[in-house]
């Protein structure tokens, strides 16, 4: 059972390493070329979808542990997701000088497009 | 009118949304109640599929503050 969890931890652990990549590369281009819009929005949309999916990791994983001990679970947390994702748009927006609204929300799907990458290559 | 578009726009997608999450987390957990041994990976096949379904009410609810702001 423990070696059957793990793979729950190591998927979560592989998807947030490949957005730190990402993260790392967005913060090099902000640094280095002259989009520094683009890429400060590309910033800000993957550390908001970062923390989405670092919640989405925790409530799945509460939910999991609650059905095993035959607890109940009161919320997932949708809706906190979705606010933080209205919060960088509105970030973008408030800031035109400083995010380009795009790369947020580009940003703020990256991880999706991560875990289906991944998700396909693991299923090979 | 812009008010509207957006609300249109994130409750279409919310509907959308959790009737998906409530079909993945219902399964799941009926899933985990039967084996709990193979909590690990359902819980995996749950995070995919839940990540999937929020993508788009996630995009519902960008394009509403959009709206919104512009």
């Amino acid at each position: 059972m423990t070696e059957n969890l793990s793979t729950y931890e190591n998927a979560f652990r592989r998807y947030i390493k490949y957005c730190l990549y990402l993260l790392s590369i967005c913060v090099l281009g902000w640094a280095v070329t002259s989009y520094k819009q683009v890429f400060l929005g590309l910033v800000l949309g993957i550390a908001v979808s970062m923390y989405n999916v670092w919640s989405m990791h925790r409530r799945i994983d509460r939910v999991g542990q609650a059905v095993t001990e035959g607890k109940k679970v009161k919320t997932m947390g949708s809706l906190s997701r979705l606010m933080t994702a209205g919060l960088a748009v509105l970030i973008a927006t408030r800031f035109p000088e400083h995010f380009n609204l795009i790369a947020v929300v580009v940003g703020l799907l990256m991880i999706y497009l991560i875990m289906l990458i991944d998700f396909y290559f693991a299923s090979k | 009118m812009n008010l509207i578009a957006a609300a249109i726009a994130v409750g279409l997608a919310a509907i959308g949304a959790g009737v998906g999450n409530g079909l993945i987390v219902g399964r799941t957990v009926e899933g985990i109640a039967r084996q709990p041994q193979l909590r690990g990976t359902l819980q995996t096949t749950m995070f995919i599929g839940i990540a999937l379904v929020e993508a788009l009410p996630i995009i519902g609810v960008v394009i509403a503050f959009i709206v919104l702001g512009g």
